[in-house]
């Protein structure tokens, strides 16, 4: 597309004096300057899934990011600006997601957009973000692809991925139940990277891999599955099931008795998709990346936050969803701070392997905004279900935490190819 | 309650006054878009959609067969126009034609199995194709990239010989997809007014005197379904070029259900431009409505059920009924079932 | 290294959960032959029901509400399997009269209408009870798993399976033994003779499709047990019960129990050799036989087919 500049500038021109057309052309490779005057506000775009398989993510993802636009607006705003926001529903598809993009974009006049939980639709947005040089920030997708060979200069992603979670599970797993491993993977592009990374650490670690069974997406019934593990007999169980899939293999096996033996590696397991369900279907070992039990300085008033500001919502203490729309809104507020200016490309710049101290996170390691793939890297938990707690709330015990160099996904490292600077739009809202 | 071939003045005009309205419309709309609160992208995704719902209107309206996988095929024309730029080469009439022919060949496969099926089995062995496809979609990620998508679609320029036009802004993509939605029209309107589009026609009122009178109606039927999921196939080939992607999503059972729904709510059944209205609403009600409130679903359906409880012929068939208001007795027959 | 005859008593449990899904189904479009979309959502508006009515959780600080959380589970969740689905036949009499416009129309409103109702409804759940997942509570009798030939089985399953059987039982006893029966099915071919016999074609109707949703809604308590329950459960239902019909065929409701089986049969083996391929085989098994047997497999003509 680069070497057509000359004749679309051209094109440009021409359309516009014909037709007089002074409408909105989009910045392709063009400079735009919406920010006028220092008192406009500055614009953020939310596009969370209000409805679809992740409605209820989305809508924890939505709270975070709006608690850290409500801390800073207390504060006075960023760089003396009011911040406003603007959500619309990405309905879980990815057809969706590209409208929404556009609308925020063009329309809304959003200079950031934040929010993902379904990868298809974080590439969806980020496609078009990309297209217009705006600052989008995937919260929630887990998909190794999104910052692998999905990445992009605007993109930046803030949860841990199957890779990451694998990498803290394996090695601790072989050492507790054994090498005759199995895997039950989903079969589409999220469970096979994720088992892919699994079975290079089985192999790795000279553990075996007996079978894989693949089940497709959609499955509701793991009945076949679940005896075909019981006919093989494995130590360990190492599960890449997401969505509503996930959810009623929970069910299932959780019925069946078959949560503790064998031994079952779950991928993370969102707050929004556990809360309130009984502990049996919290089987085996799961990842997250943050709880809100963490023994840690500001973890306590950071819940207490929570609750005076969503006091209505059926979900009394925030999770890892929201934790990490959150964090993802306050580090960009903060790096237009940093960068003294909403130009993308210096924000871009001040995110990139910015350092984020254990304390501010709340996380037991220093975090850092990778500035080969995008993605943060952070410390990684392993949790199991907390039995015989008095606290209903208080489903997970944590096992584990493992520094963002332990879990490091150097996959994504090499399949990475961010744009150039050059190659992506300036502009300044 | 009236039919398609009640409404639809069998015109052999090949320009008529509503193509000139909408032509003005679509042509201006970037001069006005903005001003009431729309935004050129949408512009795009109308006016592919305008596409895909007259292509599909031949199938569902005139030969009354009710396709309700037809997402398959703007899916299967995204995914050619896609692994067209990948691995043959950039270029958008090759991209377009790949899309058209991909979609027509699962349309002629697909057809072949259904067109001697009627009524409920012909709906649901459209399904159950529909779910195979968007499976597949999914399944061959090597080939489709899954559910992550098919990214990095290009947007070739137009080539016209002694002119290139690149296409990468929404502006000048938009100018092309009309005009080319502009080609369908004629294309379409040309059809469904000639022998081939009445003996369609025939066979919607009544399939069994169609084949008296000595047609193969098995036959016209997979020439109407092949031709549709061309127009479906072009839809997604552009669709592709807009979101420079394509996704799984769009072969869903639920989204092969909005066509219909889009389709029904404008008026299709009644109207050649049913598909177009139903569009329009559809989309700039979502806009609206999604912005508004996180339910829109809810407010459109119960819409869309007071639609087919008090006005089943749709938002053509109220805007012809108040035309024809003067008259009494605007519609010539009584308000029985047409097979339709 | 794959023992078949487990997965054979796998897919034969699975394929009686399937006819439990698509008996409600089945019976509207045999009677009244009206494709009832909205089947999956009140599918899982008897599941929300019956969560509320075993688990009123905001009424346990009144008197009756303590009283009714302090019996046994068994009772509240016997109570719930009776009564929620009537609620639901109440919403499903309320659809029907919202069908009536279009009785006299081709098939295609029906179905666009209930299409719509399954969308208003989804909705209505997201508002009424949340869009989190939801856990549905069943008695301890019936909970957890027993050994047999070395494999753990649910025992939930084999009840779900055994209830669908009683279920199944009973809809053909109803349709086939008794006099109501004889008129429902009547008012099904000739509506002039039941109206000339002097009964009320309206007041059949929508005690049919009463029927058809308090089935659709028993279904849905029985199921999300196994299969979770979120506001969008409903549409992992559609589907299996609209293949079911068609390849068993319409209006024959001893096709839809052969076909049910069938599917869980195909689904179920084609888990222990290809699980990639098991939700496909359904799909590939309809072509297969509708291709073959234009009417599926016990199907009469219908004016589905119109």
């Amino acid at each position: 597309m680069k070497n057509l500049r000359v004749t679309r500038r051209g094109l440009l021109g021409a359309t516009a004096a014909a037709t007089g057309i002074a409408a909105f052309n989009g910045p392709w490779r063009f400079n735009r300057v919406y920010a006028a005057s220092t008192d406009k506000p500055v614009k953020i775009g939310i596009t969370s899934d209000a409805s679809g398989q992740y409605a209820n993510s989305g809508a924890s993802d939505r709270r975070g990011m709006l608690m850290a636009i409500d801390e800073f607006n207390a504060k006075g705003g960023v760089l003396g600006r009011k911040i406003e926001s603007v959500h619309i529903d990405t309905e879980t598809t990815p057809a969706t997601g590209s409208r929404v993009a556009e609308r925020l974009i063009s329309r809304e006049e959003c200079g950031f957009l934040i929010g993902a939980v379904s990868s298809g639709v974080a590439n969806a947005i980020s496609q078009v973000a990309q297209k217009y040089g705006t600052i989008y920030l995937n919260t929630n997708s887990s998909s190794p692809s999104e910052s692998g060979e999905n990445c992009h200069r605007v993109k930046f992603v803030w949860d841990g991925n199957g890779t990451n979670f694998a990498k803290a599970a394996v090695k601790n797993s072989i050492d507790n139940f054994g090498g005759k491993w199995m895997l039950l993977t989903n079969d589409y592009v999220w469970g096979h990277t994720t088992a892919a990374a699994t079975r290079k650490l089985v192999d790795e670690y000279g553990a075996e891999i007996v079978d894989e069974i693949l089940v497709p997406q959609g499955t509701r019934d793991f009945s076949s599955a679940l005896l075909k593990i019981q006919q093989a007999g494995p130590g360990v169980v190492s599960a890449a099931v997401g969505g509503d899939d996930q959810k009623a293999l929970r069910q299932q096996v959780a019925d069946l008795g078959m949560g503790d033996k064998p031994a079952w590696i779950n991928n993370q397991q969102d707050w929004p998709d556990v809360y309130g369900l009984p502990l049996d279907n919290l089987f085996g070992v799961f990842g997250t990346t943050w709880y809100y039990k963490l023994d840690l300085p500001g973890v306590a008033d950071f819940v207490k936050r929570y609750q005076a500001a969503y006091p209505d919502t059926s979900m009394r203490v925030p999770g890892n969803v929201f934790y990490n729309g959150y964090m993802a809104t306050r580090e960009l507020l903060r790096a237009i701070e940093r960068a003294g200016t909403t130009n993308n490309i210096a924000v871009i710049k001040a995110l990139e392997g910015h350092v984020m101290p254990a304390v501010e996170r709340m996380q037991h390691h220093d975090a850092v905004v990778d500035p080969v793939t995008h993605q943060v890297q952070q410390t990684v938990y392993l949790a199991t279900a907390n039995r015989g707690s008095e606290d209903p709330d208080d489903m997970f015990k944590i096992l584990t935490n493992s520094s963002p160099e332990v879990v490091q996904d150097m996959g994504a490292q090499s399949a990475c190819k961010l744009e150039s600077y050059a190659d992506t739009p300036t502009l300044d809202v | 309650m009236p039919t398609l071939s009640d409404i639809s003045p069998r015109s052999a005009a090949w320009v008529t006054p509503p193509m000139l309205v909408l032509g003005f419309v679509m042509l201006s709309a970037p001069l006005w878009l903005g001003a009431v609160g729309l935004y050129q992208y949408l512009g795009i995704e109308i006016a592919i959609w305008m596409i895909y719902a007259l292509g599909f209107n031949l199938l569902f309206g005139y030969t009354g067969l009710h396709s309700f996988g037809h997402g398959a095929y703007l899916g299967v024309g995204g995914y050619a126009f896609g692994l067209f730029q990948h691995h043959v080469g950039s270029s958008l009439w090759g991209g377009l034609a790949a899309a058209i022919l991909a979609a027509g060949l699962a349309g002629v496969l697909v057809g072949a199995a259904v067109s001697h099926r009627r009524g409920i089995y012909f709906a649901l062995l459209t399904i159950a194709f529909g779910q195979v496809f968007w499976f597949s979609s999914i399944k061959l990620h090597w080939l489709t990239g899954g559910e992550d998508g098919l990214l990095n679609i290009p947007r070739p320029p137009l080539d016209l010989v002694f002119l290139e036009v690149p296409l990468g802004d929404n502006l000048s993509l938009y100018y092309f997809v009309v005009a080319v939605l502009a080609l369908a029209i004629l294309a379409l309107w040309r059809m469904v007014n000639s022998p081939f589009g009445r003996i369609l026609q025939a066979i919607r009122q009544n399939e069994m005197r169609a084949a008296f009178v000595g047609y193969e109606v098995w036959r016209f039927k997979l020439m109407a379904f092949v031709l549709s999921a061309m127009f479906a196939g072009l839809a997604g080939g552009l669709f592709a070029m807009a979101q420079e992607s394509a996704y799984p999503d769009v072969m869903s059972l639920h989204q092969s259900g909005l066509i219909v729904m889009m389709v029904l709510v404008g008026g299709g059944l009644v109207s050649f431009w049913g598909p177009v209205l139903g569009v329009v609403l559809y989309f700039v009600a979502r806009d609206v409505l999604g912005a508004l409130t996180e339910t829109w679903l809810l407010w459109y359906g119960l819409m869309f059920m007071a639609m087919v409880m008090f006005r089943p012929e749709g938002l053509a068939g109220v805007l012809h009924r108040l035309r024809r208001r003067p008259e009494p007795g605007a519609t010539p027959r009584p308000a029985a079932s047409e097979g339709a | 290294m794959v023992q078949l005859a487990p997965h054979l008593f796998n897919g034969l449990t699975l394929g009686l959960l399937f006819a439990l899904i698509a008996l409600g189904f089945t019976l509207i479009v045999g009677v009244m032959e009206v494709l009832n979309l909205a089947h999956g959502s009140l599918f899982a508006l008897g599941a929300y029901i019956a969560l509320t009515m075993i688990d009123p959780g905001w009424a346990q600080n009144t008197a009756l509400g303590s009283f009714w959380l302090g019996l046994p589970i068994a009772a509240r969740y016997a109570v719930a399997l009776a009564f929620a689905p009537l609620l639901v036949a109440l919403a499903g009499m309320l659809l029907e009269r919202c069908l009536r416009p279009t009785y006299d129309k081709a098939p295609l409103y029906g179905l666009l209408l209930t299409f719509g109702a399954a969308l208003v409804i989804e909705e209505l759940i997201r508002l009424g009870w949340g869009t989190g997942e939801r856990h549905l509570p069943v008695p301890g009798a019936i909970n957890g798993a027993f050994f047999f030939g070395g494999l753990i089985f649910s025992k939930y399953k084999i009840f779900a399976a055994l209830f669908s059987l009683a279920a199944i039982g009973a809809v053909w006893f109803f349709l086939e033994r008794t006099p109501y029966g004889a008129i429902i099915k009547a008012g099904a071919h000739d509506s002039e003779m039941v109206r000339a016999l002097g009964y009320d074609l309206a007041r059949l109707r929508m005690f049919v499709f009463g029927f058809g949703a308090a089935l659709a809604g028993l279904a849905g308590i029985v199921m999300v047990p196994i299969w979770g329950l979120r506001p969008h459960v409903g549409i992992d239902v559609v589907i299996p019960a609209f293949l079911i019909i068609v390849l068993g065929g319409v209006g024959s409701f001893w096709g839809a129990v052969v076909a049910s089986i069938l599917v869980g049969l195909a689904v179920g083996v084609t888990g222990a050799y290809a699980p990639a391929w098991s939700l496909m085989s359904m799909y590939l098994l309809l072509i297969a036989v509708v291709c073959y047997r234009s009417r599926g497999l016990f199907g009469r003509k219908s004016a589905l087919e119109r």
